[in-house]
């Protein structure tokens, strides 16, 4: 008889937490039924990850009433939806920020900046909380399982408004931000009392990865709604007809890599020497590899190696909108030969990618070039034997220790990261303070961080280009800046729920204890727990001078760098 | 960012070109007599006093972060080269010559201190950061005492295991007479400030002379009380130089206050005496 022993527990298993609590056998049922749904082969799905489990862990059905917004513009989300029954309203153009949810930023004006100086209390984190008033225009209704709807108070008036179309039963929406960790591009609401079946992210791809038939729907939903403006937006299909570009979308591949949710396993492979956490990247493509095709980087970040003695050195890092083979391709087509890769591509965390075969590239782009002028600017891919070095690496700029230690601590996504030269740096706290007079005396960041080589980056919001802390927020509070795209927290729709604050890989959103103005706390009505909000850092944008921290240091020892421009970084850390 | 390692280096070069000039400007015009002496000594002190004014700005716009008034490390440079400016105005005032009278005296010696606090302030802005950069943990100054007191814990419950598990006193006396008093506060301030190992050293010597005592079992506890002793001179010496960086302010501000309305005092009387 197998006996217990002490402290052995049941391995967590993927549907430990099911999406929702409430799907029965008789829903998986019923969605069975329907297509594409009904042409699903079962027995294409492991027998640890089955179909049926899929759908009853991985999907909730939602009801909607009519005007419920479904999803915003602007949100990451982390499931698509499939409407079964009822009809659905995709606005064309943009909806005002205060119908989203969102609050529309004012700057202040020079008097309500001044008085500052003497309006700000001396309590932490006092916030007027009982005078915040909704959008006349928004309601909102709590639902079964708690989950809540915001709905718009005259559907009549935003159809007259606005352009809109109707997205019906038997469609996908929201699957290209689901599955490729991009933005909502569209705002959707329901038409009419409505039933979606809601499925998260990793449904969403296994489906995709088991089913030819959802494989076939979803690529189709993608090819006609987005990738074509994609290619077009690429430099090198700039100069492609609309015929053509049709003809390379169509042989273009889907590709994912990594783990969508990489900030959950981030802060335990920080713990693991540099080898290991190399070898939990994902391969994109291999050095040496032939050359079979370019990787377009849709979303997230690739880190660019090359084997060095028992090691990989990291050359450089991909991010979105950028290429990885085109030039090997080049020269392989220019000169007739055949070099493989000269380095090796590997997910940094999550990255969406499409794959061009190498024929396409060929057929379509590189045959309608200049041969004799493309030949003058021939690029120079790695070739070993040659030993000649891309110009535009990464490495060429930054210290070797930099880089790595840009890419491993996945630094890179920030677009305005905190870095303290630290041999500048004479720790008077003139940021610190800066930062709380322009945030009701609470500061914002932490002079704290990651060091190397002397500089330090601060637990300070870094404005991801891939904001992870977005994906789940339920009412939509932490949002994209329209204008400057700061990654900021609307207070007066932020639950508290610290569904950012635990996805921010980084640390840098704290749940912070609202006070009133008169002193004490906030409590809920309902539970009588106090209040919570999240609090970060919002590159004071209402503010009139910009990020007080950096303008606040007399030394010139802080930046608030764009990772994306090596340039840009290299000259300041070399400075 | 480029424009921001662009705009340090144009700032140095301006800050220098207005010094020099404004500089030889009054240098000029009081070697030239264009103005009688009387007269030179109303404008020159007026002119300091706006200067002095000035200066003492700065503070003000630390206070106001919130109002587009330009980065601090542009005033930072304004303030470095005006200060210089100051000196040569006040040279000009005083016509060369050593100040004389009780209330003159006074007036030099507070000018003196401010200028002096800040040339050492500036100095130490410059040269501190590089050595905190450098040697031991980086730690936010408040938060220092917290971590003392921790390496306090830690070498007490470490003298009094090597104690318990031996039948030996050795560490025990080591601890009461040497390590005891090291770990109680911030110890060898000055020594750090100069840069000097020797209080680090002698107390690591010591640790050494003592193995001889020892089992080789508390031999290892050594080593561990010698890593804890590293460690807190380390933090002693983030806590001297990052005092002094916050400390020198405390002359240099107080000082100024005192030096305006010293100055506000003494033009009033030089003008009531015209």
């Amino acid at each position: 008889m197998a006996e217990d022993i002490a402290g052995e527990i049941d391995k967590p298993k993927r549907w430990a937490i099911p999406f929702a609590s409430d799907m029965t056998e008789a829903d998986v049922d019923a969605i069975l039924k329907i297509p594409p749904f009904s042409h699903i082969d079962p027995s294409a799905f492991s027998p640890l990850v089955p179909l049926r489990g899929l759908f009853l862990n991985d999907c909730r059905r939602q009801r909607y009433q009519r005007g419920d917004i479904i999803m915003r513009a602007g949100d990451y989300g982390n499931s698509a939806f499939f409407i079964i029954s009822g009809s659905t309203r995709l606005v064309l153009d943009s909806l005002d920020e205060g119908l989203l949810g969102r609050g529309t930023t004012q700057r202040k004006t020079f008097w309500q900046a001044l008085s500052q100086l003497w309006k700000n209390p001396t309590l932490p984190e006092v916030q007027n909380l009982e005078h915040v008033q909704q959008d006349h225009r928004l309601g909102s209704r709590k639902k079964e399982g708690g989950r809540a709807h915001i709905f718009l108070q005259d559907v009549p008036h935003v159809l007259d408004e606005h352009r809109t179309a109707r997205v019906e039963a038997g469609d996908f929406i929201g699957e290209v931000a689901a599955l490729g960790r991009t933005e909502r591009v569209g705002t959707y609401f329901a038409e009419e009392d409505c039933e979606l079946l809601e499925i998260r992210w990793q449904g969403v791809r296994e489906l995709r990865l088991r089913s030819p038939e959802i494989k076939a729907h979803i690529d189709r939903l993608y090819r006609e709604r987005s990738l074509k403006r994609h290619l077009e937006q690429t430099p090198i299909f700039k100069h492609l007809s609309q015929e053509d570009l049709e003809k390379v979308a169509a042989q273009t591949q889907f590709l994912s890599f990594g783990t969508f949710e990489w900030f959950g396993s981030y802060k335990r492979l920080r713990e693991k020497d540099p080898a290991d956490r190399l070898a939990a990247e994902p391969v994109i493509a291999h050095e040496d590899d032939y050359p079979n095709g370019i990787f377009l980087i849709r979303s997230g970040y690739a880190r660019l190696s090359e084997s060095y003695n028992h090691g990989e050195k990291t050359v450089s890092y991909l991010g979105k909108g950028q290429v990885f083979g085109y030039d090997e391709i080049c020269y392989n087509w220019l000169r007739g030969k055949s070099i493989p890769f000269g380095r090796t591509l590997r997910a940094v965390g999550y990255v969406d990618a499409l794959f061009v075969p190498t024929a396409v590239v060929e057929s379509f782009v590189l045959s309608k070039l200049d041969r004799a002028r493309l030949s003058n600017n021939l690029p120079s891919p790695r070739i070993k034997s040659e030993a000649s070095a891309y110009r535009q690496d990464a490495a060429n700029k930054l210290s070797p220790n930099m880089l790595e230690f840009l890419v491993e601590n996945r630094v890179i996504n920030g677009t305005a990261t905190m870095i303290i030269d630290l041999e500048r740096c004479t720790r008077c706290d003139d940021c610190v303070r800066a930062c709380a007079s322009t945030h009701n005396n609470n500061p914002r960041f932490i002079r704290h961080g990651l060091e190397m080589d002397g500089f330090m980056i601060a637990n300070a919001c870094m404005h991801c280009a891939d904001p992870v802390c977005m994906i789940g927020c339920p009412t939509g509070a932490i949002h994209r800046e329209t204008a400057h795209g700061q990654v900021v927290i609307n207070n007066e729709t932020c639950i508290g729920c610290a569904t950012c604050a635990n996805s921010c890989p980084y640390d840098n959103i704290q749940m912070v204890l609202p006070h009133r103005p008169e002193g004490g706390l906030y409590y809920d009505k309902t539970t009588h727990l106090p209040i919570q909000k999240a609090a970060k850092c919002d590159l004071c944008h209402e503010q009139l001078s910009g990020p007080s921290c950096v303008r606040a240091c007399p030394h010139d020892a802080m930046i608030r760098a764009d990772m994306r421009d090596v340039d840009a970084l290299a000259t300041w850390f070399n400075k | 960012m480029v424009q921001q390692v662009k705009n340090f280096a144009r700032r140095h070069g301006c800050g220098l070109f207005v010094f020099l000039a404004l500089s030889l400007l009054s240098l000029a015009l009081h070697r030239s007599r264009v103005i009688n002496l009387i007269h030179c000594q109303v404008y020159s002190g007026l002119t300091l006093f706006a200067v002095l004014l000035f200066l003492a700005s700065f503070n003000a716009r630390k206070k106001l972060p919130f109002l587009p008034l330009l980065q601090a490390s542009t005033w930072m440079q304004i303030h470095i080269y005006v200060g210089w400016f100051s000196v040569v105005l006040l040279f000009i005032h005083m016509e060369y010559r050593m100040p004389s009278g009780p209330l003159n005296t006074t007036l030099a010696i507070l000018f003196a201190v401010v200028s002096v606090s800040g040339i050492i302030g500036l100095w130490i802005s410059r040269t501190f950061p590089q050595r905190l950069t450098w040697r031991g943990e980086n730690v936010i100054f408040e938060r220092i005492p917290a971590i003392r007191f921790q390496l306090k814990q830690e070498i007490a419950a470490l003298a009094r295991k090597a104690v318990m598990e031996s039948s030996s006193s050795a560490i025990g006396d080591f601890y009461v007479t040497q390590l005891k008093d090291f770990f109680d506060g911030p110890r060898h301030v000055v020594s750090h400030i100069l840069s000097s190992n020797k209080p680090r050293h002698r107390l690591l010597s010591s640790a050494e002379a003592i193995q001889r005592y020892l089992s080789p079992e508390e031999c290892n506890q050594l080593q561990d009380i010698m890593e804890l002793v590293r460690l807190k001179d380390d933090l002693d010496h983030q806590y001297a130089l990052q005092g002094t960086l916050k400390c020198w302010l405390f002359v240099h501000i107080p000082f100024t206050y005192g030096l305006l309305l010293l100055a506000a005092f003494h033009g009033l009387i030089a003008l009531a005496m015209t």
